[in-house]
């Protein structure tokens, strides 16, 4: 089905032509809008087909490597979820973007990343999956870099260091298996053959883990996180977090259920070795978010500790432990671009940067801090929002799995580090919302953003906390997902 | 949705409210406080037709929030949801004078109507998902009717309340996680069963997940030592606030630990003996605080500690009873009953006396009551009720437990194996429990003595504020005055007609702790139990002399007395231990760990780009060459900054032994070149080898 892509080409195409003829801003904008919203419907239409004629074959590149694609339940879970992350994140940057120069470069490279994306969700093996991987980092580095101050560029290339550094590990296992011979087709439960795992296969594996890992800002190859979040514009630095983190998180998925198959780790030192990381950074990072005064630095720390969630989920190998791990990458992805429009909202209409200067914010942009709260609130884990249903479920399946020590201390850590979310969040809202009772209310002035920022926020947040209270079909197409699996 | 959704109604209907009355009050104030008024009312008539005609209602809504939320009505549950209902109606009204003239008031009633119907939530709950939900959002939504004010001390005492909430919740919820895993269910009605099947074998694990989920819910119900939050709250939040958290807030903490006493470790006496001692060193701190406690709202929350120590030794007795604990369950019940009630007027009325003064230590108030005959009876009723005054319900509920202690200690004396373990057959250990639980209720008489005299005897130490005060005739309006008087009047009402009131109130309820009607009726007003009251009396006037009259009162130069602190001012759980330990310590050296960690990937980079991958210092080539001149410049030049550093700090040496080393090395290099390409050079050596030959010829 050659269809399959145009959600893929179209972004690509619109971003190109912006970049080599820039028009107008307002016709830009709209071409923009057009494009994103566009890039949405064909998401969702792609996802109301038929599994079973989603397939589509490109041609090969060399013996055994051939550009397939095909869309799977996460496919179209994933993609879906992109297009609609990118489609409020682009409305949020017209007003961000509108004090900055080279908009059409930034749009330009915003809508390539969107196509990629797509590219990358229905990926239907290992080699195309790694190809797309490449592509996204290399477009996704001009956003990082879009100030093109020094620290910029240094952010970006840390960025490039990073990214590159963590695909050559997974392509380690691109090249092992296929000069095994095998036919590195995502398929459900895995391909590899469980009974003559080698020591190699177990390494070549971790060390996909550990490659697509930087991507999802695993320990120890978080770096790249906290330096490239706070230079990059707040949009970008939203989809940065919210999303191509989870392409990183994707690449684990595919690799571990889909390519070596959950039985081939399953207790070996591999998953334990996967578990550990995953702790650690679940703790390291909500620890440094904690005593981080660099507003959108909190959150990019909060992000490596948030992904992690996922990827501890992931690690357990476990079918109600990886519904929790999915529904947190959505959860998490609604929440944090929430989190980084609203820091971007403040930024962009009073250029305060620290927490510490944030006092009184609440009530000169009233909606704006209520959506942070509020996002705040779901991403602690507070009940009855979304978050909150994630983290029971990947608790419960901890607790489920029975191994030993991680069952109990996988729970602990999660909560711990859920304390220190309540640390790193509520206290900004606190001190956001309740200036004091000496706060001079006379010289208060309000600086709201425009709708076109609102929405984006409201939107977000509102979809982050009603998930929770009814997360039902959710949950039910994830946990047709992890029976096929597992 | 299966079942009757007016239990939705009940729950959501005020949260809905909540966001309606913040819309109102944009645009219309006075109808704000009315459209509140009219919810909380409505909701308690209509909690309490359900109560009066009977019949269960349950309601689940199975998906929701991942696992399902499920509602169930019965005796129990009713009684407490209407009394939440009833305190809400009651504080509503009453929060319309109290913050006339305060800010934010939009925030206050749409947070006061969240809290509500969360509280509701909690209430009505049938599993303990549910109650969690319920739990967190109340914790949450409570925390901004606290805070109201906004000054330093209040958003310092509504941090402390917030944090303990919030790490009280995590720890309850891992114990539920826990509970989750090992019994599959969480329905309250299946607990039972799930926990006896599942505890054999299992006792380590229950007992870690036991203590997770009592965390949770005792620091809410101001159990020691999580208790910090409770005397600092209660004298910050608004009059009306503080009621609702210390009446019926702090139940929802109970109600926690009742699941955990008569669910999870039903009949289990080891269970019984801890929530025994933990209450006994609640109910002891709590009126030790109270007595020596300056601040009219502290002292009642202390009070409120002290009370609810009561309770804690209440659901002690429940467990260590087992099948014979009718008593323990219906004192335990009643005495939560009989404390919302009790500190809804006393709340209510050191409001009043806030409204009118802004200021809570008792030398500043002493003297306020005087010829305010309303006022009086309203404190008299609720500080007699609290006191355990017989004909007052306090009296009916301390006795149903001390008859309890009792009883238990009889059983041990007629030598029944009632426990199973050394230190719970100990009956000298008991008795020395009972009179504690005397010796409390006798502080309690003592404390709220210290605050009537304060209040209505004693003159203000000036006589101009005296004449203020006395001439302050209009403190309250209509409304305020006549739910003082409503709420008051139950007490005594509660306390004379223990048979009709309190009674079928304890046995409409016992159904849901496992209790059963006692095999022969109490009769509270025998001398016994009459003794009991009495010797609390006696022991409370002797500790009002010694202590409060002898020890806290101090005699001014002007003949007048002043209460003075006798509390040691760094005796402080929270500032000695819990601050220096959360705040400071842990994320310290867990920080500079995870700090450490960060810098893993990145300090490997750096040590690369400063070793084998070393890049040269812009705008400072080094001209390649010679490698022993780098290593040598490198050498002196590391010498000199450690000579810079400790000898010549004064004058440091300038100088940089890499450039001139490699300068040298560069200029011996191209010397050399050029010596070595000129054609004389060649023709040296040709001679000097010419004559090695002709040397070498010579000699052999």
């Amino acid at each position: 089905m050659i269809a399959l892509l145009i959600p893929v080409l179209m972004p690509i195409a619109v971003g190109v032509l912006l970049m080599v003829f820039p028009p107008r801003r307002k016709v830009m904008l709209a071409i923009v809008f057009a494009a994103l919203a566009l890039s949405l419907g064909l998401a969702v239409a792609v996802a109301l087909q038929p599994e079973d004629t989603l397939r589509l074959t490109l041609g090969t590149v060399a013996e055994g490597l051939t550009f397939y694609f095909q869309v799977d339940a996460v496919g179209k879970l994933f993609s879906v979820l992109v297009a609609f992350v990118w489609l409020l994140a682009g409305l949020a940057a017209f007003e961000y973007m509108s004090h900055e120069h080279d908009e059409p470069r930034f749009y330009g490279f915003y809508l390539i990343v969107g196509g990629v994306l797509a590219a990358l969700c229905y990926a239907g093996n290992l080699f195309t999956f790694y190809v797309f991987f490449e592509l996204m980092t290399l477009t996704s580095a001009p956003l990082v870099m879009h100030e093109l101050t020094h620290e910029a560029i240094m952010a970006g290339l840390k960025y490039l260091f990073y990214s590159v550094g963590g695909a050559f590990l997974s392509l380690f296992g691109l090249f092992l298996f296929t000069a095994q011979g095998t036919e590195l087709t995502f398929t459900a439960g895995g391909v590899l053959d469980g009974a003559t795992a080698s020591g190699v296969t177990l390494l070549a594996v971790f060390l996909m883990i550990l490659g697509f890992g930087t991507k999802a800002g695993m320990f120890p190859m978080h770096g790249w996180l906290p330096t490239a979040h706070p230079v990059a514009p707040a949009p970008a630095s939203a989809v940065l977090s919210g999303v191509i983190t989870k392409a990183g998180v994707l690449g684990i998925l595919r690799t571990v259920y889909y390519i070596a198959g959950p039985e081939l780790i399953r207790g070996t030192w591999v998953q334990y070795l996967w578990i550990v990381l995953t702790l650690i950074t679940v703790f390291m990072g909500s620890m440094l978010a904690y005593r981080e005064n660099v507003l959108k630095k909190r959150l990019a720390y909060s992000t490596v500790s948030q992904v992690s969630y996922v990827l501890f989920g992931l690690s357990l190998l476990q079918p109600v432990a990886f519904v929790g791990a999915l529904l947190h990458v959505v959860f998490h992805s609604l929440v944090k671009n929430g989190l980084f429009l609203s820091a971007g909202a403040i930024i962009c209409k009073t250029g305060k940067t620290r927490v510490d200067e944030l006092k009184g914010i609440g009530k000169e942009m009233p909606v704006v801090l209520w959506c942070f709260t509020l996002a705040g609130v779901t991403l602690v884990g507070i009940p009855p929002t979304s978050a909150f249903v994630s983290k029971w479920y990947l608790a419960t399946g901890a607790l489920a799995t029975g191994i030993p020590v991680v069952s109990w201390l996988g729970p602990v850590v999660l909560l711990v580090s859920a304390l220190l979310t309540a640390g790193y969040l509520l206290t900004v809202s606190i001190a956001g919302f309740l200036p004091g009772s000496d706060y001079d209310y006379a010289a208060l002035e309000k600086h709201e953003p425009t709708w076109q920022m609102l929405v984006p926020i409201v939107a977000l947040t509102a979809l982050a906390v009603l998930l929770g209270v009814w997360p039902g079909g959710l949950t039910a197409l994830l946990t047709g997902v992890a029976s096929s699996v597992l | 949705m299966i079942g009757n959704p007016i239990l939705l109604l009940l729950v959501l209907g005020p949260m809905a409210a909540g966001v309606l009355s913040y819309l109102i009050g944009r645009r219309n104030k006075a109808l704000r406080d009315y459209f509140a008024i009219a919810v909380t009312s409505a909701e308690a008539v209509i909690m309490l037709l359900l109560l009066l005609t009977g019949g269960e209602v349950s309601l689940s809504l199975p998906g929701v929030c991942g696992m399902g939320l499920s509602f169930q009505l019965d005796g129990f549950r009713g009684i407490f949801a209407t009394v939440t209902a009833y305190m809400w109606m009651m504080t509503t009204i009453f929060s319309r004078e109290y913050l006339a003239h305060s800010r934010n008031r939009n925030r206050y009633y749409l947070f006061l109507l969240m809290t509500f119907g969360a509280t509701m939530g909690v209430f009505l709950s049938d599993d303990l998902f549910t109650t969690f939900v319920f739990f967190e959002l109340m914790s949450m939504a409570s925390y901004v009717t606290v805070i109201h004010d906004e000054k330093p001390q209040t958003l310092y005492a509504g941090g402390v309340y917030l944090a303990v909430a919030v790490i009280g919740g995590l720890v309850a919820l891992m114990g539920i996680f826990m509970l989750y895993s090992v019994t599959g269910t969480l329905q309250l009605s299946q607990l039972l069963e799930a926990c006896e099947a599942a505890f054999p074998g299992n006792e380590a694990w229950f007992y870690v997940l036991g203590g997770c989920i009592l965390f949770g819910f005792g620091a809410k119900a101001g159990m020691y030592p999580l208790h910090v939050w409770l005397p600092m709250a209660h004298p910050v939040a608004p009059a009306p606030a503080s009621a609702l958290l210390s009446g019926i807030i702090t139940k929802s903490g109970i109600f926690g630990v009742l699941v955990l006493c008569t669910r999870i470790f039903a009949e289990n006496a080891y269970w019984g003996f801890v929530i025994l001692l933990l209450g006994v060193v609640t109910m002891l701190l709590g009126g030790i605080l109270a007595i020596f406690s300056l601040d009219l709202k502290r002292t009642l929350a202390c009070s409120s500690m002290s009370q609810l120590g009561f309770i804690f030794v209440g659901m002690g007795m429940i467990d260590l009873l087992g099948e014979e604990n009718a008593l323990a369950v219906r004192g335990t019940l009643l005495h939560m009953f009989n404390h919302s009630n009790l500190k809804l007027v006393l709340f209510m009325a050191a409001g009043v006396v806030v409204m009118n003064l802004h200021k809570l230590d008792l030398n500043d108030i002493r003297g306020f009551g005087r010829k305010k005959p309303l006022l009086c009876y309203v404190f008299l009723m609720g500080s007699l009720g609290i006191g355990g005054i017989p004909l007052f319900n306090g009296y009916i509920s301390k006795t149903l437990i001390h008859e309890s202690i009792v009883e238990y200690i009889e059983l041990l004396e007629e030598g029944h194996s009632v426990a199973s373990f050394a230190a719970a057959s100990n009956a000298t250990l008991f008795h020395v429990i009972e009179w504690l639980f005397i010796i409390t209720g006798a502080m309690t008489v003592a404390y709220m003595t210290k605050l009537f005299v304060v209040l209505f005897v004693e003159k203000n130490r000036d006589p101009a504020v005296q004449a203020s005060f006395e001439a302050k005739t209009h403190y309250c309006n209509r409304a305020t005055a006549a739910v003082l008087a409503v709420s008051a009047t139950v007490l005594p009402i509660l306390g004379v007609l223990p048979y009709l009131t309190l009674n079928k109130i304890a046995d409409l309820g016992q159904g849901f702790l496992n209790g059963v009607s006692p095999e022969h009726a109490v009769n509270y007003f025998s001398l016994t139990n009459l003794k009991g009251g009495l010797y609390s009396i006696v022991i409370g006037a002797a500790i009002y002399l010694l202590v409060i009259r002898l020890g806290m009162r101090v005699k001014q130069p002007d003949r007048t007395y002043v209460y003075v602190n006798r509390w040691p001012k760094h005796l402080d759980l929270l500032e000695l231990v819990y601050r220096p330990l959360v705040l400071g310590l842990l994320p310290t050296v867990a920080g500079f760990l995870c700090r450490c960690l960060d810098y893993v990937l990145d300090g490997l980079v750096l040590l690369g780009r400063k070793t084998t991958h070393r890049q040269l210092r812009e705008g400072r080539l080094l001209p390649k060459g010679f490698e022993g001149a780098y290593l040598l410049g490198s050498f002196c030049d590391g010498v000199v900054a450690l000579l810079n550093a400790t000898f010549c700090k004064r004058n440091p040496i300038q100088a940089d032994f890499v450039r001139f080393f490699a300068d040298q090395s560069r200029i011996y290099d191209e010397t050399k070149r050029e010596v070595m390409s000129g054609v004389s050079f060649s023709l040296m050596m040709f001679g000097v080898g010419i004559m090695v030959v002709v040397i070498y010829l010579l000699v052999v």
